[in-house]
């Protein structure tokens, strides 16, 4: 192995926040294609479902490093010396079908696309069913595309071949057209982690709606339609799901903050939190939690007896300050700022 | 085990495969598709890096749209192509294809001012949103209409056998779903194979995991007849690492918005080609370059497996990068884009050859079995070409479907079809997997059926099949028998059709005793187009096979010379 201070440290060409810390740490993507030599072994603990009776598994092999070898090149190892069951799906093998996403170490990656470690766990995507081993079952993910109906259905007839287009209005389309739906992001998306707590669709079928939605020439009322269906507010932007994206698609800045602007356009009553936060900041200076649930779920808010007496102990809510509007001193700033209570559905 | 009646059974969702769904149900024809991997995500075409403009569109001159066909009839096909139907598939992409594929939704991509942007050059091409990618955009998009138009699909299963009628007609196809374990035959009026150009059958090869000859293999198998399955393409620089990357091309193609190209230099740094320099009208320029790469070899300043370099260190990152994905693979290894080449080695490509049709319908040589895109034995290499296939198909079996009647279930062969693979995941003998008997396959092919051949080692490669046939295969080991997600099981059937598929491309490769294009034989070094202007015809007869040669019409093009030694052959 290379000693890691032997190996020369790139000029970042462009900052990308995924990359942060990776030229401190020697792990840079040029580092990880030198510092291990051919014939070098490579630790991979792999989770097999149930190859025993006893339950789900990590077995252990020992698999010889080549040249600049990807995930997949060790698992394709694996099946051919080593264990010819291990099930894994993959079909190009080179970063257009979206099919061989595992997660490594514990973070999403494309098998094909990303380069081996020295020891490394492999783990199937979490939020889908696992079949067996690595494979997951891409079924909800599917289904939930498909009722989002991303297509395009046209408000204006189409003008000939080519029709009047310019890229600056495809921009934020365009990013979302790299998709490969291989689901790293729907695997690493904390809210889909919730289960059924929430309705949100997930980030790779907000991107599929994205590549027809923030189009120009979709029909607004058709785009309405599908993003009632996706819960997008549930979003927290969080850029989990950015930072997995093996494509880097700006999930977040490009698609999903896009697609929410839309959705307040089209339909405000969908962004009435969003609407009553920014509302209350350029009121008042600041957001008060305890206006901020009455006026977004009512009275509705005030069942919970507990929860507004644990909120109320810990000075998170204050009825008092509520009830006559206090302002604080950023409160002249932020009506400045954000322009008074406009926007106000 | 289901048995499921439908009109047309549509075996593979590339292209060709789902436009001829599409087609078949705005006719009201019911089809069904059965895809080995997911519909719009497996196959070639998604590996489309840019579209040709050809015919007039988009100020195409008359020049632009001739040399588009010459290069499609030289460069791509090296005159073993039905020239009429190429010009009728032009004149439909021309008028067709491209307002078609945009009023769908497809992203031409355009510049801030909404030009859209094309390659300068004898030929000009587009991307669907970036070159290197468009395919991807593309079949999203074909995918979404198959689910738009309510087409059934049963992904992620195989076809394992086609079904016939006592009359040796189609009856259906039987299947394998490789997730849940089912098996399902079924019962149709027509079965459309369209399972593709390009086969994993050597060591290195563009072919993805699932495209193991299926298609052919079936077709063989009830008798249909197969054309020129000796002519190969091969792509001269695709990654020579990492091992799954065999596939990652640094394409020799135009780039948009510019007017260079990349280039490769050999062992000792000197460049040997340079598309746009070396051979502007080879606008896909494998072959040619294949040629400049044989030439290295024999010099000894390259080998098949790399030791010689592709990039774009002639080109600034933004000149490159606009508009393409090329950047990505370099950057993905860390490797300073543009400054550094990597080092490129040769991978097998789709093959020319195939099942032998009747290009104005898409009819192969048994009734009720169709074959559009690249298993058809008549033409290569363009998601164009393989389009237009799917449209004609559709016409084809429309024609035919008034008068074929529903089968019926034929018993006895699906029981015995049953029996067959469940016998193959029992496979309980004390030999290697199935995994490991694919790649000694492989290796076979690679090393006596590879670039340049030779009658003895081709041969020899028989003999190496032949023992893998009768002595590996009955040996074959598989580890667990579970039924689902068991890719064992699903190599084993793989690998049955590859050697039967292996063994026609090495008949074939013998009986073609001349060099042409990318078929290059160490013993017959000449391009003979006195002898071999002809489609290397197949058929089965017994338990044999009997070869003949059917002389191609050249209406458009013709080559201009008798013979001439291949390496000196432009195209």
């Amino acid at each position: 192995m290379v000693p890691p201070g032997d190996v020369p440290v790139p000029v970042l060409l462009a900052v990308d926040g995924r990359r942060l810390g990776q030229v401190e740490q020697h792990d840079t993507l040029a580092a990880r294609n030198s510092r291990l030599a051919p014939g070098d072994l490579l630790t991979l603990r792999v989770r097999r479902s149930e190859i025993t009776a006893g339950g789900d598994v990590y077995q252990e092999f020992r698999v010889p490093y080549q040249k600049w070898m990807r995930v997949l090149d060790a698992l394709n190892w694996i099946a051919e010396n080593a264990a010819p069951d291990l099930a894994f799906r993959w079909f190009c093998g080179s970063k257009m079908c979206g099919t061989c996403a595992v997660r490594m170490n514990g973070r999403e990656v494309l098998a094909c696309w990303e380069a081996v470690e020295p020891n490394m766990v492999i783990e199937p995507l979490r939020n889908l069913p696992v079949v067996r081993d690595l494979v997951v079952d891409r079924t909800r993910y599917e289904e939930k595309v498909a009722s989002l109906q991303p297509w395009i259905e046209r408000h204006e007839p189409y003008a000939g071949f080519p029709e009047p287009l310019t890229h600056k209005q495809m921009k934020n389309a365009s990013k979302a057209l790299d998709c490969i739906s291989c689901m790293c992001c729907y695997s690493a998306c904390p809210v889909i982690g919730l289960g059924n707590l929430t309705d949100f669709a997930g980030p790779a079928p907000l991107v599929q709606l994205g590549q027809t939605a923030l189009d120009p020439r979709s029909n607004p009322q058709k785009v309405r339609r599908s993003i009632e269906l996706t819960g997008i507010f549930n979003c927290v932007s969080c850029y989990k799901c950015e930072e997995a994206c093996p494509a880097h698609i700006p999930i977040v800045s490009g698609v999903i903050e896009p697609l929410k602007a839309k959705a307040a356009q089209l339909n405000p009553e969908m962004a009435r939190h969003s609407f009553a936060l920014r509302d209350i900041v350029a009121r008042r200076g600041r957001v008060d939690p305890g206006e901020l649930v009455l006026r977004v779920q009512g009275l509705r808010g005030l069942r919970n007896l507990t929860r507004l007496w644990r909120l109320f102990a810990r000075r998170k809510i204050d009825p008092i300050k509520t009830l006559l509007g206090i302002k604080t001193s950023a409160a002249g700033a932020a009506a400045r700022l954000l322009g008074g209570g406009a926007g106000k559905p | 085990m289901q048995v499921i009646t439908t009109d047309v059974a549509v075996i593979g969702g590339g292209a060709a495969g789902c436009y001829a769904a599409l087609n078949l149900a705005e006719r009201g024809i019911k089809p069904l598709i059965i895809c080995k991997g997911l519909v719009g995500k497996s196959g070639a075409s998604l590996f489309a890096g840019n579209l040709v403009i050809s015919g007039r569109a988009l100020g195409n001159s008359e020049e632009n749209a001739r040399n588009t066909a010459e290069f499609l009839i030289k460069y791509h096909n090296q005159f073993l192509i039905d020239q009429k139907w190429a010009q009728r598939c032009g004149q439909w992409i021309e008028k067709v294809y491209y307002p078609e594929l945009e009023e769908a939704g497809l992203y031409f991509r355009r510049d801030d001012s909404g030009e859209v942007v094309t390659s300068p050059g004898k030929i000009r091409s587009i991307a669907a949103n970036v070159q290197g990618n468009s395919g991807v955009p593309f079949m999203d998009l074909r995918r979404k209409q198959v689910i738009k138009a309510g087409i059934a699909r049963m992904e992620e299963t195989v076809a394992t056998s086609l079904l016939s009628n006592g009359d040796g007609s189609v009856a259906g196809v039987f299947c394998l779903n490789t997730i849940t374990g089912e098996y399902t035959a079924v019962i149709a009026r027509a079965v459309i194979l369209a399972t593709g150009y390009s086969d994993r059958l050597h060591t290195r090869s563009t072919g993805t995991r699932e495209m193991s000859a299926d298609g052919i293999a079936m077709a063989w198998r009830l008798g249909a007849t197969l054309v020129n399955m000796e002519m190969q393409w091969w792509h001269t620089n695709d990654l020579a690492h990492p091992p799954c990357w065999q596939r990652m091309q640094i394409y020799p193609n135009p780039m948009l918005g510019s007017e260079k190209s990349a280039r490769m230099l050999n062992s000792a740094g000197e460049e040997f080609f340079n598309q746009q320099q070396d051979d502007p009208l080879a606008f896909g320029p494998y072959t040619v370059q294949l040629k400049a790469l044989v030439k290295q070899i024999r010099a000894g300043k390259a080998h098949y497996e790399g030791g010689y370099y592709a990039g774009f260190d002639h080109c600034d990152a933004a000149e490159v990068e606009t508009y393409t994905t090329y950047g990505k693979t370099f950057r993905q290894l860390g490797l300073p884009f543009p400054a550094t080449l990597a080092e490129t080695a040769v991978s097998s490509h789709y093959r020319q050859g195939g099942i032998d049709v009747d290009t104005s319908t898409m009819r192969s040589s048994i009734p009720g079995l169709y074959a559009a895109g690249g298993v058809g034995g008549h033409s290569n290499g363009l998601i164009g070409l393989a389009t237009y296939d799917g449209r004609v198909v559709a016409e084809g079996v429309a024609k035919d479907i008034a008068t074929a009647r529903i089968s019926s279930v034929p018993q006895a062969q699906i029981e015995a079809e049953c029996r067959r693979l469940d016998r193959l995941r029992a496979s309980s003998g004390d030999g290697s997997s199935p995994c490991r008997l694919k790649e000694q396959l492989r290796a076979v092919m690679w090393e006596k059926v590879g670039v340049e051949k030779n009658a003895s080692d081709l041969k020899s490669a028989l003999d190496d099949i032949e023992r893998i046939r009768l002595e590996l295969l009955p040996g074959m080991k598989i580890s667990n028998t579970a039924r689902t997600v068991n890719y064992e099981w699903l190599d084993a059937i793989d690998l049955v059709n590859m050697v039967d598929v292996c063994e026609l491309v090495i008949h074939s490769s013998l009986e073609r005793k001349e060099s042409r294009g990318p078929f290059i034989r160490q013993d017959f070094p000449l391009t003979d187009n006195d002898n071999w202007l002809a489609a290397n015809v197949l058929r089965k007869s017994g338990n044999g096979m009997k070869f003949e040669k059917r002389p191609y019409d050249l209406p458009l093009f013709a080559p201009g010379f008798s013979r001439k030694d291949n390496l000196e052959v432009s195209w």
